[in-house]
């Protein structure tokens, strides 16, 4: 899956937005949206959000977590924590990356909130790559994941099963001669 | 004698000084705080001879040629007097001395000091000396017997001493005074004296009052003071004044007890300390004979009293008014509330919103680096976004789609100025500026639609056309607190008068402009909660008045009451904490929403970050709304404030939302369904007539087969009832309408609707004869059965010829009729919305009463969300459902299939007499048994009662339909199924035809219900009927 296809899926999430402009009720396949009154928050799809903050028709309303303390608090948690601790959002890294792209002119402190989502998702990658050094260290056969947005799995899926096919080739290949009652040991 | 007081002059710089006369009178002797010694020859005398005895003089006495002064060197030095050469020092003290004096004859000086001291000291021999000890804090003063034994000094210990000089011991002690700590602090300087020659008495000033002692015995004998004293110590006083003053050399005292006569005069050797005019000297006339010696520097003499010489000396020691106030303890009047733009933050603020409006928001920034006005639109479609230099320095802004209008106070020269940028004007010129008149003030402002306004400090409301016209001036009655325009209208709220213990008087005006100019609401108190100011005014989107006080309490006009407040929301019940607030910003009544920015912990919001608007629900505070019942009423009284608007708007000519409105009636009526049905439930009867009284009229029809269903008869019939009411009040207003129609004939409007009427007419009657016809059999039946409406009918027939086909011309020209319907937007409406709630009910009763007849109503009545609306179902269906909702499209469909069948009514309808006409007609449903019954019965009925209304009789006939046994009302029915029959047949095979088998099962039904309310409740719907194929 490619980080791009995840970005599309984030762009269904919802965030709010302060239109400038009237329009009625939009009925889309999706569902309806609106109706569109100027200076009050709505909530739309990331996608129409972007499209109309290019636009210039809206201004983006920052979610809840998008907050430098809150991250802050988060980063400090994830840091501490062995395991992974629940983000704000499956779609935290995408969220960030699509709004400060875009908007960053609605987001307060928008630099800090860059880097302290950087740091959470550095904190949190490490932390998977690290199980999956043990993982496969340990030769164990299932591994519990709690937590886990779609990204971060995207991005240690191919690695880790192209490596873990590849152990399985290189183990097979080390007794050619073998049976299978042999190799079914590992 | 008469004294003048000439105006006072500077002796010296500020701080203490004293001032005496020296032997000869010629000469004013002044010192003070720059260490002069001043002598002048008289008040006029600019050049005043000095010596200069140290850094600061505190005391000075002169006698004989000697000049003895106390200075801040800590001496007591002598100078020779007038020529001021130094004459060696008398005596010394660890600090300075405060008060020295000489005795009669001058060959004694005794000092007072800051060290508790008093010496006396010979003139002559300075070695000779008596230091008096005992008082515990600085000496105030110092006086000798004019006798020579004693020695009276006075202390900021509080005690008066009187001291034997030989002895240097205390002779008696009066603890007379407050305690201070240092002369400086001492609220009296305390000046003490003995009558002159005689020294009978010693006077000691006391605050306000003098104390007499006698000498030897020390006894306080009496007192002088400003309020009289008794008789008897009056006369006393007298002798006293009397020994006092007929000595000649020494004037002492007095004139407490008319102090205020014209000729009062103050005479005193003066030295006061924290007054002003200490420090001024003014001798009365040329030559001072005598020595005023310093009683009480609070007291003044009366001259009159004291006989004094045109030589005396004349000082001023103006008394201080006793500081006495009276304590009030009753309720203390609220400072009233400032003017303030509703919408805008605290004023204090440097970066504050000096609007948030619908239309957009404003915010001020005053700070070092700048002071500049955004503003910026909701909507950009309206305008871009502003940015402006307040140069002018403007507080006070508000903005519309047309223009932002902005104000400021007036400055030193600058005037207050009305500044108003018209961005909707279509010519170059897009602002312009008004100077209010010197020295008015702008309080408040608001936009309307075309004009502004400005309240003024003078009290006044100014309006001016959007483009900068003045128009009218009109007065307040009080201050303004603030201004809120809508479209025409425009809200102002002021103080009505001074209000106690926190509350406010406010009072409100709203005013309309427009065609219709006039005062809506003229100056009544507005209502706010207790303790309470105001926080927000406004108008609903809707044009509603709102306001919203410190109490989170929101209040709207409620039109329809009187022009009475009704709160509807109370914002502080949502907040979380004590501290938040909700800051409103606007108020929509269709959707019901409350904009308003939360404010965690402050009242207003911060303009960074951005605030963001939530929504909040409206809640009447209706009691018990956690119950059921409690919750629909409030739905209901909710619905129906907020609806208002509808009724407001159309009143004053504009263009209203009509789906919106029959919505909100089909809400309503659906609410009180509910109710009605809750009621049922609770076998609250009573109730159930009561809520029917606020259904309309087809809903009552509702009720009524809902309460029949359910085997409620008594409650039915009663609905009956109420159902026949409303129809003759619906008719009653149609008439009225009518009437008022045929007056008003000529006006435009309805010349209007009739033009359209007759050419809807001409085409009717080209492209469907078959409705045409119709509609008059329609009428026919009409008449037919409603006997009371049938004259007025007639005479309008009898105004035309009599040819079937001009017929309708009549009816036609009737066209003003038309309109009633028209107006009559709930009739129009309800049809629509109800029926298929009508054929949902009925559909759910009709099963149900075939699977288990009896348990039926028992199932009903507890299944409450019966009534919910179904989707709109086919219009057929609703017809055949309700009886006799004709509808016409229903009509027009059958147009082509029918026409044999219309054919031969109408035949029968030209020959038939009314009553007949009404069995043949095409009347869209059976005849019940009943009218069958009845029409054999009328005249038996009739001869029976002959005085009876037709309402009446039907009712009587009703009542004697129903003692007949089943069996009998059986045959009736049968029979009057026989001769509709062929037309029944007819319009059944159709309908099952469009509507499926259903239908006809329904039209079965109903076509067995012969109970006789069903035909009451029938007639008047039949004639809305009528008036539903007219539109």
């Amino acid at each position: 899956m490619d980080p791009s296809e995840v970005e599309f899926l984030a762009e269904k999430e919802l965030v709010k937005i302060i239109p400038n402009f009237n329009l009625d009720k939009l009925y889309l396949i999706g569902g309806d949206l609106g109706p569109f009154n100027p200076g009050l928050p709505l909530d739309v799809p990331v996608w129409l959000a972007l499209n109309l903050k290019q636009r210039q028709k809206c201004r983006v309303v920052p979610p809840d977590w998008m907050d430098v303390e809150k991250l802050e608090e988060m980063r400090e948690l994830e840091r501490k924590a062995a395991a992974f601790t629940p983000v704000p959002s499956l779609y935290y890294m995408e969220l960030t990356k699509l709004l400060l792209n875009h908007a960053s002119d609605n987001i307060p402190k928008a630099d800090e909130i860059r880097t302290l989502v950087k740091d959470i998702w550095d904190t949190r990658i490490a932390k998977l790559r690290l199980s999956a050094d043990s993982f496969i260290s340990q030769q164990e056969a299932h591994a519990k994941l709690d937590n886990l947005t779609l990204m971060e799995i995207n991005t240690i899926r191919r690695f880790l099963l192209g490596s873990l096919n590849c152990m399985y080739r290189l183990r097979s290949n080390l007794q050619p001669g073998s049976s299978k009652g042999q190799f079914a040991d590992f | 004698m008469p004294c003048e007081r000439k105006p006072m002059r500077y002796g010296h710089s500020e701080g203490h000084t004293e001032v005496c006369f020296d032997d000869s009178g010629n000469f004013i002797v002044t010192c003070g705080n720059d260490g002069d010694v001043r002598i002048w020859e008289n008040l006029d005398d600019d050049d005043p001879r000095f010596i200069t005895v140290g850094e600061k003089a505190y005391s000075l006495a002169v006698k004989n040629g000697k000049l003895v002064t106390a200075s801040s060197n800590n001496t007591v030095q002598i100078h020779t007097f007038p020529d001021g050469e130094p004459d060696g020092i008398l005596t010394r003290f660890t600090t300075n001395a405060t008060h020295v004096t000489f005795n009669t004859c001058g060959s004694k000086v005794a000092a007072g000091s800051s060290d508790f001291l008093v010496k006396v000291v010979e003139v002559s021999d300075s070695s000779q000396q008596k230091t008096l000890r005992g008082h515990e804090a600085p000496v105030l003063s110092v006086t000798f017997d004019p006798k020579g034994d004693f020695l009276a000094s006075a202390s900021c210990d509080g005690s008066v001493v009187v001291w034997n000089i030989e002895e240097q011991a205390q002779v008696i002690s009066w603890p007379l005074l407050q305690k201070t700590n240092d002369v400086s602090n001492a609220k009296s300087l305390c000046r003490l004296a003995w009558q002159p020659h005689t020294a009978k008495f010693l006077a000691v000033p006391v605050y306000t009052k003098v104390y007499l002692y006698e000498r030897g015995s020390w006894d306080h004998v009496s007192t002088l003071s400003d309020d009289l004293l008794t008789q008897v110590n009056a006369e006393k006083e007298e002798r006293g004044y009397e020994d006092l003053f007929d000595d000649d050399d020494q004037v002492m005292d007095e004139g407490w007890h008319d102090r205020h006569s014209p000729t009062k005069k103050a005479v005193s050797g003066v030295n006061e300390y924290e007054d002003d005019d200490d420090d001024f000297v003014i001798p009365a006339t040329g030559r001072a004979k005598h020595r005023g010696t310093l009683l009480d520097d609070e007291n003044s003499l009366d001259s009159g009293s004291l006989k004094l010489g045109p030589d005396n000396a004349v000082m001023t020691a103006s008394p201080l008014p006793a500081t006495l106030r009276p304590v009030y303890e009753g309720p203390q009047p609220t400072p009233p509330q400032k003017a303030f733009q509703p919408g805008s933050t605290s004023i204090h603020l440097t970066h504050r919103f000096m609007m948030w409006n619908s239309v957009g928001t404003v915010r001020g920034y005053n700070d070092e680096q700048d002071n500049a006005i955004d503003v910026e639109f909701h909507d950009t479609a309206v305008h871009h976004a502003m940015h402006l230099t307040n140069s002018l320095g403007h507080t006070m802004t508000d903005v519309s789609q047309e223009a932002v209008l902005l104000a400021c106070p007036s400055a030193d020269e600058l005037a207050s100025k009305i500044h108003c940028l018209h961005f909707s004007s279509w010519d170059t010129n897009k602002e312009w500026m008004v100077d209010l008149p010197k020295g008015e003030d702008a309080r408040a402002l608001c936009l309307g639609q075309g004009w502004a306004a400005v309240a003024t400090s003078a009290l006044m409301v100014r309006l001016f056309s959007i483009g900068g016209v003045q128009r009218e001036i009109f007065s307040l009655p009080g201050a303004v607190v603030c201004m809120a325009g809508h479209g025409e209208q425009l809200l102002i709220v002021y103080h009505r008068g001074t209000s106690f213990d926190g509350e406010q008087a406010l009072g409100v005006q709203l005013l309309q402009f427009g065609r219709k100019r006039r005062q809506i609401i003229n100056g009544e108190p507005l209502p706010i909660s207790h303790k309470s100011y105001l926080c927000w005014l406004g108008f609903t989107a809707e044009g509603t008045p709102c306001y919203v006080d410190s109490e989170g309490v929101v209040r709207m006009l409620n039109r329809s009451l009187g022009f009475t407040w009704t709160p509807v929301c109370n914002t502080r019940e949502t907040c979380k904490s004590k501290s938040d607030h909700y800051w409103v910003v606007g108020v929509h009544e269709n959707p019901q929403q409350l904009r308003c920015i939360p404010c965690k912990g402050s009242r207003y919001p911060p303009t960074l970050p951005r605030p963001a608007v939530a929504i909040l629900p409206f809640k009447l505070p209706l009691c018990q709304t956690t119950t059921e019942k409690g919750q629909m009423e409030e739905q209901f009284w909710r619905s129906v404030l907020f609806h208002n608007h509808y009724s407001f708007l159309s009143s004053s000519g504009y263009e209203i939302d009509e789906v919106g409105q029959s919505q909100s009636q089909k809400e309503q009526q659906e609410l009180l369904m509910k109710m009605f049905a809750l009621s049922c439930k609770l076998e609250r009867e009573f109730r159930c007539v009561e809520l029917a009284e606020l259904m309309t009229q087809n809903v009552v029809t509702l009720a009524i087969r809902y309460a029949s269903r359910s085997r409620r008869m008594a409650l039915a019939q009663r609905l009956s009832e109420i159902a026949l009411e409303k129809a003759g009040q619906i008719h009653n207003e149609q008439e009225e309408e009518m009437e008022h129609c045929d007056i008003r004939r000529t006006s435009s409007g309805y010349d209007h609707t009739e033009g359209k009427e007759k050419h809807h007419r001409r085409q009717t009657l080209e492209d469907e004869p078959g409705q045409e016809l119709e509609e008059e059999e329609d009428q026919q039946e009409m008449e037919s059965q409603d006997g009371i409406e049938a004259p007025k009918r007639l005479n309008l027939f009898a105004k035309v010829p009599g040819s079937p086909l001009k017929q309708a011309a009549p009816l036609s020209s009737k066209g003003g009729r038309s309109n009633p319907f028209k107006v009559l937007g709930s009739w129009k409406s309800s049809p629509v919305s109800c029926q298929p709630r009508v054929a949902n009910i009925l559909d759910n009763m009709t099963s149900s009463r075939k699977s288990a007849p009896l348990s039926a109503s028992v199932k009903k009545s507890n299944k409450t969300p019966v009534l919910k609306p179904l989707p709109p179902r086919a219009k057929t269906k609703a017809q055949s459902t309700l009886l006799q909702m004709c509808n016409a499209k229903a009509v027009i469909k059958k147009t082509q299939e029918n026409i044999e069948a219309i054919d031969d009514q109408r035949k029968q309808a030209d020959l038939s007499t009314a009553p007949s006409l009404a069995d043949n007609s095409e009347a869209k449903r059976s005849k019940t048994g009943f009218e069958v019954w009845l029409e054999e019965n009328r005249k038996n009925i009739i001869v029976d009662h002959p005085d009876l209304e037709e309402m009446d009789i039907i009712r009587e006939a009703m009542g004697l339909f129903r003692n007949l046994s089943a069996d009998e009302r059986l045959a009736w029915t049968e029979q009057a199924k026989g001769p509709a029959g062929d037309v029944m047949d007819l319009k059944k095979r159709k309908r099952t035809k469009a509507g499926g088998g259903v239908e006809n099962e329904i039209g079965q039904a109903e076509a067995d219900e012969n109970n006789a309310k069903k035909k009451k409740v029938v007639d008047p719907s039949k004639l809305s009927a009528f008036a539903f194929q007219k539109n």
